[in-house]
C-alpha cells in the first residue's frame, strides 16, 4: 500500500506567536487600541497627559523652591526648639530622641514578624531620616550633632531588630508593650521631666508633622477600642446603653470636627473645675479621638451586620457564653471583613489633624500657612509649599493604604 | 465569699450570675453615670458663667450684627440683626452643599467609570486621581486653590475666553440666567416642565415595561428624555412667542464702567469657587471608589444571564445591573454627601463666609458658647436629615433579610 502522505511520527513544531497579538505590540492592541472608540480616546487621553505633563514640567523647573528650604527643619518639628519654647535653643534632641525611639520599635517589629513588609517599612524609614541628615544645608543652620542623631536610627534600627532576635523579648506580645512603654515614653521625653532638671516644653509649643503623627497615633490606638465598644453598644438588647450609644455615635457624626475642637477650647475648660489641669493639645487629642471612635464604630457596626448569623448561633451551640462568642467568634470576622474601611478611618483621622489650625495649633499645614501668608517675599511661591505638604501627607497615607491591602492579603481576605 | 452573699439568689439562681438582674444593674449603672456626667459638666458650666463672668445667653441675636458678609443669596445687609446673619451664613453652607454634591456626583461618576474602562491609560490615570486626591487632607488642597486663586490677575486684566468666560482673582464670569423675565410666564414654564419631565417618566416605564415583556429594542432611555425634552423647549418657545417675554433671562458678561468690573450672567465668586473646586475634587474622589465598587460588585454571571434571557447590552444595564449596583452605591454615597456637607465647614479657613467662618466672627463680640451651640445644632439637623434620606431609601431597596 501506497501512501501520499507522509506519517507524522514527531508533533510538528511549534510556531511563533502571531506578533500581532503577542508582546508589546499585542498588549497595546489589547488594552488601547482595542476598538475604535477606545483608539480614539487613547489619543485624545494621551494627547492631553503630554501637555499636562510638559506643563507640569515647566512648572516644577520654574517654580521657586526656596521658601520649602526656608522652613526646613520646621516642617517636622514647628516651634519645638524655638526661643519661645525653649530658651536657649537645647531641646533639638528630643524630637530626635523619641524617633530613635520609634526607630528601635520598628527594627523590633521587623525582627519579630520577619515579613518582607515590616522589613522594607522600617529600612525606608531609616533610609529617609538617614537622607535627612545629608541635606544641604550650612553647618550652622543644620548643625553635626543634628546629622549625626539622624545617622544614628541606622544604628538603633539594627539594635531594635537584634534585641527582638536574640532576646526573649521578641514576641508579639512584648512588641506591644514596648509600643506602649515608648509612646508614653516619648512624650515625657517631648515634655521635659522637670523632676530630672530638663526644661519643660509646653504642649502648646509642639507642632510641625510631630504634632500631627502624635495626634494621630493616640488617635489610632484609642479609637479603636473605643469604637469597638461602642458598637457593641448600639447593636445591644438593652434600650439604655444602645440608645446612650447611639446618641454619641450620632451626635459626633452629625456635626464637623472644626467646630468640635472650637468647642474643646471654649466648653472643655468650664465642663471641669479651675483646678483641672488645662492642656489643649489634651482636649484636640481627646476631641480627634472621640469622633474618629463615632464613625469607627459605624464601620465595626456594618463588619458586625454583615455577619451570618448562623456564626454567633453555632458558637452558642457549641456552650460559649455569649461575651465568649463576642470576643471569639463575632468580632474577629467582623474585623476582618471591614479591614479596608478601618483603615480608610484611620487615614482620615491623620487628614484630620490638619484641622487644628483652628485652635491656633501649628501642624504642619498652619506652619506652611504662616510661611506664606502676609510674607510678600514668599507669597507667590504659596503653591509649591502647598504641593510639597500634599506629597508629605500622600507618602503616609499611601503607606497605610498599601499595608492594609497586603495585611488584607496575608489575612485571605475574600478567598475564604 | 460570705456566706449572706450566697443566699442572695432570684428565681434559685444567684443573683450574679442572673442575666435579667444582671443587665437591669448595667443598664441603671450607665444610665446614672451618664446623666450624672451630664449634670455634672452643666453644674460645672454654670458655675463657671456665674463666678467667671463667661458671656451666655441668646439676647444678642436680635441685636444688630453690624458686619459685612462677602457672599450671600439672600438679602443682607450689615444693619440685620445676628439671628438674620446666622440664616445668610446657613444658607451660604447650603449652597455649596447642593452645588457640590451635584458637580462631585457628576465627577465622581465619570471617574468611577473611566476606573472600570478597558482601555489601560484612562483605567490608571482614574486610579492616579482617586489615590492622589483622596489621601491628601481637604484642608491642604483648598488652601492650594486658595493661593492659586490669589495669584491670579486683578479683574482689569483678567483673563478672558471667547469673550465668554470671565477669571480674574474676584472670581468666574460665564453665560447665564441673570433674572425672569416674567414670574407669570416663569410658573407657567415651570409647571409645563415638570409635567413634560412626567410625561418622560411615564413613556420610559411603558417602553420599559414592554420591552421586558415583549423583547426587542424600544429605546424606552431615548424615547423618554426626547419628549420631556421636547415638551420642555417647545413651551418655552410657545410661551416666549405668545407673551413676548422668555421665562429666565439670559446674559453674557461684559466688563462695565471704569474699573472694569464684570456685570451680567453668572458669576461665582473667589470664595465659593475655592471652596467648592476643593471639595468637588476631594468627594469625587471618593464617590468614583463608591461607584466602581458598587459596578463591581454585581456579578458577571448576571449581565450574561441578562444577554442570554435575550436583553440588549443596553437593556442588560439598565434593567439587571443598574439596579443592583445601586443598592450597593447609594449608602455610602449618601454618607459621602453627609461628609460634603460638614466638609464645607472648612470654607472657614480660605474666607468663604458659612456658618462656621461667620460663628467663628461672631464669638470675637458675643458668646462663643452660645453662637456653636446653635451652629452645630444647625449641623447636626442637615446630617439627620441627609440620614433620614438615607435610611428611607435603605428600607425601600434591602433586601427581606432571614433573621
Amino acid at each position: 500500500m501506497t501512501t501520499t502522505q507522509e506519517t507524522r511520527t514527531s508533533p510538528a513544531p511549534s510556531l511563533p506567536p502571531p506578533r500581532l497579538e503577542r508582546g508589546t505590540i499585542g498588549w497595546i492592541r489589547a488594552n488601547l487600541l482595542n476598538s475604535r472608540f477606545n483608539t480614539g480616546l487613547t489619543i485624545l487621553v494621551g494627547i492631553a497627559l503630554i501637555f499636562a505633563i510638559w506643563f507640569a514640567i515647566q512648572w516644577v523647573l520654574s517654580a521657586d523652591w526656596t521658601v520649602v528650604g526656608n522652613v526646613g527643619g520646621r516642617f517636622l518639628i514647628g516651634n519645638y526648639n524655638s526661643d519661645q519654647a525653649c530658651p536657649g535653643n537645647n531641646c533639638f534632641w528630643r524630637p530626635q530622641a523619641s524617633l530613635l525611639l520609634v526607630t528601635f520599635l520598628m527594627g523590633m517589629g521587623w525582627g519579630v514578624a520577619g515579613a518582607k513588609l515590616m522589613r522594607n517599612l522600617a529600612l525606608i524609614t531609616v533610609g529617609a531620616c538617614v537622607l535627612l541628615a545629608f541635606l544641604p544645608y550650612s553647618f550652622e543652620r543644620m548643625g553635626m550633632d543634628v546629622r549625626v542623631l539622624l545617622v544614628a536610627n541606622m544604628v538603633s534600627v539594627a539594635a531594635g531588630w537584634a534585641f527582638a532576635r536574640y532576646t526573649r523579648f521578641g514576641t508579639v506580645k512584648w512588641v506591644v508593650i514596648f509600643s506602649v512603654v515608648i509612646f508614653i515614653l516619648s512624650l515625657a521625653i517631648l515634655q521635659g521631666a522637670s523632676f530630672l532638671g530638663m526644661q519643660t516644653v509646653d504642649s502648646r509649643q509642639w507642632s510641625g508633622l510631630q504634632l500631627n503623627l502624635i495626634l494621630a497615633l493616640a488617635g489610632i490606638v484609642l479609637s479603636l477600642p473605643i469604637g469597638i465598644g461602642l458598637a457593641l453598644g448600639r447593636r445591644s438588647h438593652l434600650p439604655v446603653v444602645k440608645w446612650l450609644c447611639v446618641g454619641f455615635i450620632e451626635v459626633f457624626r452629625g456635626v464637623p470636627l472644626i467646630t468640635l475642637l472650637f468647642m474643646s477650647q471654649h466648653l472643655v475648660p468650664l465642663a471641669f473645675p479651675e483646678t483641672f489641669p488645662r492642656n489643649s493639645l489634651f482636649n484636640a487629642g481627646v476631641v480627634i479621638t472621640m469622633f474618629s471612635s463615632a464613625y469607627m464604630a459605624e464601620n465595626i457596626r456594618g463588619g458586625l451586620q454583615a455577619l451570618h448569623p448562623g456564626q454567633a448561633e453555632a458558637a452558642r451551640a457549641l456552650g460559649l457564653a455569649s461575651w465568649q462568642t463576642t470576643l471569639f467568634i463575632s468580632l474577629p470576622q467582623a474585623i476582618r471583613n471591614v479591614i479596608p474601611a478601618i483603615v480608610g478611618q484611620f487615614i482620615s483621622l491623620f487628614k484630620d489633624t490638619s484641622l487644628v489650625y483652628i485652635i491656633g495649633m501649628l501642624d504642619i499645614v498652619n506652619i506652611s500657612r504662616k510661611a506664606v501668608e502676609g510674607r510678600v517675599e514668599f507669597q507667590g511661591s504659596a503653591p509649591e509649599i502647598f504641593v510639597f505638604v500634599a506629597i508629605v501627607f500622600w507618602i503616609f497615607t499611601y503607606t497605610m493604604s498599601y499595608v492594609s491591602r497586603r495585611i488584607e492579603r496575608n489575612l485571605g481576605v475574600g478567598e475564604r | 465569699m460570705p456566706a449572706f452573699l450566697q443566699n442572695l439568689t432570684y428565681e434559685g439562681v444567684p443573683v450574679w450570675r442572673h442575666a435579667r438582674i444582671v443587665q437591669w444593674t448595667l443598664q441603671i449603672v450607665s444610665g446614672v453615670a451618664a446623666v450624672a456626667l451630664v449634670i455634672w459638666f452643666i453644674a460645672n458650666i454654670g458655675l463657671a458663667i456665674d463666678s467667671r463672668n463667661i458671656p451666655f445667653g441668646f439676647g444678642f441675636l436680635d441685636t444688630e450684627y453690624q458686619t459685612p458678609i462677602g457672599e450671600h443669596f439672600i438679602p443682607y445687609d450689615p444693619s440685620d440683626t445676628y439671628l438674620h446673619a446666622l440664616l445668610v451664613a446657613a444658607v451660604n453652607t447650603l449652597v455649596v452643599a447642593v452645588l457640590g454634591v451635584i458637580l462631585a456626583t457628576i465627577l465622581g461618576i465619570l471617574i468611577g467609570v473611566a476606573r472600570l474602562s478597558s482601555n489601560w491609560l484612562v483605567s490608571k490615570l482614574a486610579l492616579a486621581y482617586v489615590e492622589f486626591f483622596r489621601n491628601v487632607p481637604l484642608l491642604v488642597q483648598l488652601l492650594f486653590w486658595f493661593f492659586i486663586v490669589l495669584t491670579l490677575p486683578p479683574v482689569r486684566e483678567g483673563i478672558v475666553f471667547l469673550d465668554l468666560f470671565y477669571l480674574n482673582n474676584s472670581g468666574v464670569s460665564m453665560p447665564g440666567p441673570s433674572g425672569f423675565g416674567s414670574m407669570g410666564v416663569f410658573f407657567i414654564w415651570i409647571v409645563l416642565a415638570i409635567l413634560g419631565i412626567g410625561a418622560g417618566v411615564l413613556l420610559y416605564r411603558r417602553l420599559a415595561d414592554r420591552e421586558l415583556a415583549l423583547g426587542g429594542v424600544a429605546h424606552p432611555v431615548m424615547a423618554g428624555w426626547a419628549l420631556a425634552l421636547a415638551i420642555i423647549v417647545s413651551s418655552w418657545i410657545i410661551l416666549s412667542l405668545v407673551t413676548g417675554t422668555s421665562p429666565i433671562e439670559w446674559s453674557t458678561p461684559a466688563p462695565e464702567g471704569r474699573f472694569g468690573r464684570i456685570a451680567g450672567g453668572v458669576t461665582f465668586r473667589a470664595g465659593l469657587v475655592v471652596v467648592l473646586l476643593g471639595l468637588v475634587i476631594y468627594t469625587a474622589a471618593f464617590i468614583a471608589e463608591i461607584v466602581r465598587a458598587g459596578i463591581q460588585s454585581v456579578g458577571r454571571g448576571q449581565t450574561e444571564a441578562a444577554r442570554s434571557l435575550g436583553l440588549t447590552p443596553m437593556g442588560a444595564l439598565r434593567a439587571v445591573i443598574f439596579p443592583q449596583a445601586l443598592r450597593v452605591i447609594i449608602p455610602p454615597l449618601i454618607s459621602q454627601y453627609l461628609n460634603l456637607t460638614k466638609n464645607s465647614s472648612l470654607g472657614a479657613a480660605v474666607g468663604y463666609p458659612e456658618l462656621t467662618g461667620v460663628g467663628i466672627t461672631m464669638t470675637q463680640r458675643e458668646s462663643a458658647l452660645s453662637i456653636f451651640i446653635l451652629i452645630m445644632a444647625t449641623y447636626l439637623a442637615m446630617s439627620l436629615t441627609w440620614s433620614l434620606i438615607g435610611n428611607l431609601y435603605n428600607r425601600h431597596i434591602s433586601f427581606e433579610r432571614r433573621r
